[in-house]
């Protein structure tokens, strides 16, 4: 099937219409994904804190990675849905925006880190190194990214 | 607010450059600015509700996180002003960006309320499930500040 048929077969399916032709869907979908995206954006601002020995440093490292993870895996799949739900009531905001394929490389890029800095922080008596510290803020800037490529998917 | 005032404002040299050049980068960091500003926020509102981080002392907690709070609040202002330079007569009688304002008012009051009333027994409870006073403070923020962002995303589907 070719984009168009893809954007054309989705359009036509009973929750595209649905979404379509219901006022607040749209709106109310991205409020969703705002807020879990701020709620991960916290969590994954406190672990990387946490890595570098700061914020909520009170606690151990493996212990917030323990709390914090699999809440920002919840988030993850609550925005995963949201996403789709955007993507199957406007897919042509999306399936041919090379915008849109920037952002979910970023994701799978900030995903990954997050992962290898997990399986670091999840160690009992984990000491994270320099290099641990870089990958946690550069993993910060790779998230803000994202945020910045799902806000220009609606201006490309 | 005058019109006149108003008009000033988004003829402005800067108002027209951020609205013709810069305003998709001047949101999207306003979206980022949002994030730190409610995830923390949220963040220390469960644990007023005795749910999330309940083993660290609630004062370590907000003062661990609420500098990232007020430093990306100071970010939201700016970008946010930048935004509004933009289209400011259209902005100030867009239903939803009024809404917005309000529940930030009311979010603050509900701040100014905690810290003056409710925060002054913290040591009493700063290690255990904090007061019915204190939850509720937790609860009404996270209402008001997802009404912060759910009208603040409206105000693009209004104008």
């Amino acid at each position: 099937m070719t984009m168009q048929g893809v954007i054309d077969w989705l359009t036509a399916t009973r929750l595209s219409q649905a979404i379509q032709t219901t006022s607040w869907a749209i709106p109310g979908i991205q409020v969703v994904h705002i807020v879990c995206l701020a709620i991960l954006f916290a969590l994954a601002l406190s672990l990387s804190l946490r890595i570098a020995g700061r914020g909520l440093a009170m606690e151990s490292l493996a212990s917030l990675a323990g709390r914090f993870l699999p809440a920002m895996g919840i988030c993850l799949a609550v925005l995963f849905v949201s996403g789709a739900l955007l993507i199957i009531a406007e897919p042509f905001r999306t399936i041919t925006n090379p915008i849109f394929y920037l952002k979910m490389g970023l994701l799978i890029l900030a995903v990954a880190m997050t992962l290898w800095l997990a399986a670091v922080a999840r160690r009992p008596a984990a000491r994270p190194s320099a290099v641990h510290v870089a990958a946690a803020a550069l993993s910060m800037l790779v998230w803000a990214g994202i945020i910045i490529a799902g806000r220009y998917i609606a201006y490309v | 607010m005058s019109v006149e005032f108003l008009e000033w404002l988004q003829g402005t040299p800067l108002a027209l450059y951020v609205g013709e050049t810069w305003f998709p980068l001047v949101e999207s960091l306003h979206v980022i600015a949002i994030a730190i500003v409610a995830g923390t926020i949220f963040l220390v509102d469960t644990r007023l509700l005795g749910l999330v981080s309940a083993k660290l002392p609630f004062t370590y907690v907000s003062d661990r996180l609420l500098p990232w709070t007020w430093g990306a609040f100071a970010a939201s202002v700016l970008t946010g002003t930048l935004m509004f330079m933009g289209n400011a007569v259209s902005y100030y009688v867009n239903t939803p960006f009024r809404v917005k304002m309000l529940l930030l008012l009311l979010a603050g009051l509900n701040m100014l309320f905690f810290q003056l009333v409710t925060f002054r027994s913290v040591a009493a409870w700063d290690s255990t499930r904090p007061p019915a006073a204190a939850r509720a403070a937790g609860l009404i923020s996270i209402t008001l500040w997802c009404g912060v962002i759910g009208f603040g995303r409206w105000i693009g589907f209004a104008s």
